[in-house]
């Protein structure tokens, strides 16, 4: 498989990622050493937070990472931190994010009333919070609140806590919900201290989550080794999407201690696709590559929800550029090409469907 | 440094095993005005909001940070991370701070010449040579653990004269089986060989 040219230049990789269901890819890659087939050994850092996911990024203390969509374009555009040129090699997962409120809304929410209703009975402004400033949940919850009549910015009050600490701040009423990925819901549920409300795939059926993040210089200076990376993670990827008892092995590497360390019951019914909402979508790492190609018009939809809530407020005729320099089609095509994965027919863009209606690219 | 308006105020997080905490007398002994640490996530917006500090100093695998990262965004009186990044600082004191495993947060618009004492007082107290050797141990062992990969997939081809991709699924297979990891089974499996 590797000619010397081809082969990559960097042996040895560290690749960050954060204590989540969706590491799954990064997971399966190392445990079953899929990067050894495209001449890497990877080494899997785990980080406490998505600040030092970027900032040991920047300083090249991890080569890649496990990272939202969002904190790449939020490093890119410099917003509330550090600018650097960012690159998106992949898409690694959609999906499998939700919303967890305080049982006391959940209740008042399934027996008729509104979210703004629901919240109206606090008496003061809900306390909600997510991930990362930039981060995809920010956005999620931003967009889901105002699909329901609420300003996420003047109605609620929004705070970013650690997804292991959400579940003891609702228990101790710091908090009335959040927005974060999984098995941290499950684990709230588990407790009885919050109830799943909205998956989600419920506000954006089939949303890009995850992505491989690098510096746009790392992909510069090593493009065999991004592309082998590539590789790699499709082929843990496909794995992943090819098998429900992959993913159950998958829910027990993850439940390890040093991954996320809580119980593989906890991970593996989310993770095989449980959601019971008729109308959520599964996690999903691959479908035929259609996951993973890192499309344009999602990297702009980013962008454009930074300008919708005052976080940026470049010129929107610039967006197009600056996704087309993240994100790494051309580098992805090659590398898929080289796994026999295809591309997917709407790879330039795809077109998506909102909770409220809306339709994206507008 | 002592008269009162100009002094920093200095909020240190101690949420980690790395005692930031240590470094306030040393701090408090150059002139620096320091707050009641901070110990928990959950904490800081409310603290960061009273107490109105200039620099944060924070462990850089706290997992307070992100919560810092939303009050610099949201909140214009709130620290920003931009000592470590900003566009004059060299990238060897970046790198020097972040294996230290100290990140600093301040208020925008501080003169920088006032705050080198304090990363300087906090990367003199973490120094990195600990990191650095447990860095270059662990990239030792994973070539060590791909050879002995590489070693019972030999053992399998000439054993059972399989192709060497067959011989690499069977390892893997294995693994998922009894839940080991693939360099696990390698392992075992080149022992037995030796029998």
């Amino acid at each position: 498989m590797n000619t010397p040219a081809s082969a990559p230049e960097l042996p040895h990789l560290r690749l960050g990622f954060v204590a989540l269901t969706d590491a799954a890819p990064l997971v399966v890659a190392k445990t079953l050493e899929f990067g050894h087939r495209h001449g890497l050994t990877l080494e899997l850092c785990r980080q406490p937070s998505w600040a030092g996911i970027r900032d040991k990024l920047l300083c090249g203390e991890i080569d890649a990472a496990h990272a939202l969509y969002g904190l790449v374009y939020g490093v890119q555009l410099g917003i509330g931190g550090p600018h650097a040129d960012m690159a998106v090699p992949m898409v690694l997962n959609r999906n499998g994010q939700a919303i967890t409120l305080s049982p006391r809304l959940a209740d008042r929410i399934a027996s008729g009333d509104s979210v703004k209703e629901a919240f109206a009975s606090l008496n003061r402004p809900p306390v909600l919070a997510q991930t990362f400033p930039t981060g995809t949940h920010a956005m999620w919850l931003y967009y889901w609140l105002a699909a329901n009549g609420l300003d996420p910015l003047a109605d609620v009050k929004s705070i970013v806590l650690p997804p292991p600490d959400m579940a003891a701040a609702l228990a101790a009423g710091e908090l009335d919900g959040f927005c974060a990925g999984e098995p941290w819901h499950a684990v709230a549920e588990s407790l009885g201290v919050g109830r799943l409300v909205a998956y989600t795939s419920e506000i954006w059926p089939d949303h890009p989550e995850k992505v491989l993040a690098c510096r746009r210089d790392f992909v510069t200076r090593y493009p065999n080794t991004t592309r082998a990376l590539v590789r790699t993670l499709l082929e843990a990827c496909r794995w992943l999407d090819e098998d429900p008892r992959h993913r159950a092995s998958a829910a027990k590497w993850l439940a390890a201690a040093d991954v996320i360390g809580v119980a593989p019951d906890l991970i593996a019914p989310r993770l095989l696709g449980d959601t019971g909402h008729a109308h959520a979508r599964p996690i999903a790492f691959f479908e035929h590559g259609d996951v993973n190609y890192p499309r344009e018009s999602d990297g702009r939809w980013f962008i454009a929800q930074y300008r919708r809530w005052g976080l940026y407020s470049g010129d929107a005729r610039d967006d197009a550029t600056i996704a087309a320099a993240v994100n790494q089609t051309a580098l992805y095509r090659d590398a898929a090409m080289a796994v026999g994965v295809d591309i997917p027919a709407d790879a330039d863009v795809r077109v998506a469907r909102f909770c409220d209606g809306a339709v994206w690219p507008d | 440094m002592t008269s009162s308006p100009t002094r920093l105020r200095v909020l240190l997080v101690t949420d980690t095993a790395k005692p930031i905490g240590e470094l306030r007398d040393a701090l408090a002994r150059l002139g620096y005005e320091m707050l009641t640490e901070v110990a928990t996530p959950g904490a800081l917006p409310r603290i960061v909001d009273e107490q109105r500090p200039d620099v944060v100093i924070i462990d850089t695998d706290s997992p307070s940070r992100d919560t810092l990262e939303q009050l610099a965004v949201m909140n214009e009186h709130a620290p920003r991370p931009v000592l470590m990044f900003s566009n004059d600082t060299d990238q060897q004191r970046i790198r020097d701070a972040v294996r230290a495993g100290v990140s600093a947060y301040l208020v925008e618009g501080l003169d920088a010449a006032r705050l080198a004492p304090i990363l300087e007082v906090a990367l003199a107290r973490f120094s990195h040579e600990a990191q650095l050797r447990k860095r270059l141990a662990h990239a030792e062992t994973e070539l060590a653990n791909r050879k002995l990969i590489d070693q019972a997939k030999r053992l399998l081809m000439e054993r059972r004269g399989l192709p060497e991709q067959d011989a690499y699924a069977l390892l893997r297979r294995h693994a998922m089986d009894h839940g080991m990891k693939i360099v696990e089974v390698a392992r075992q499996l080149v022992r037995l060989a030796d029998l």
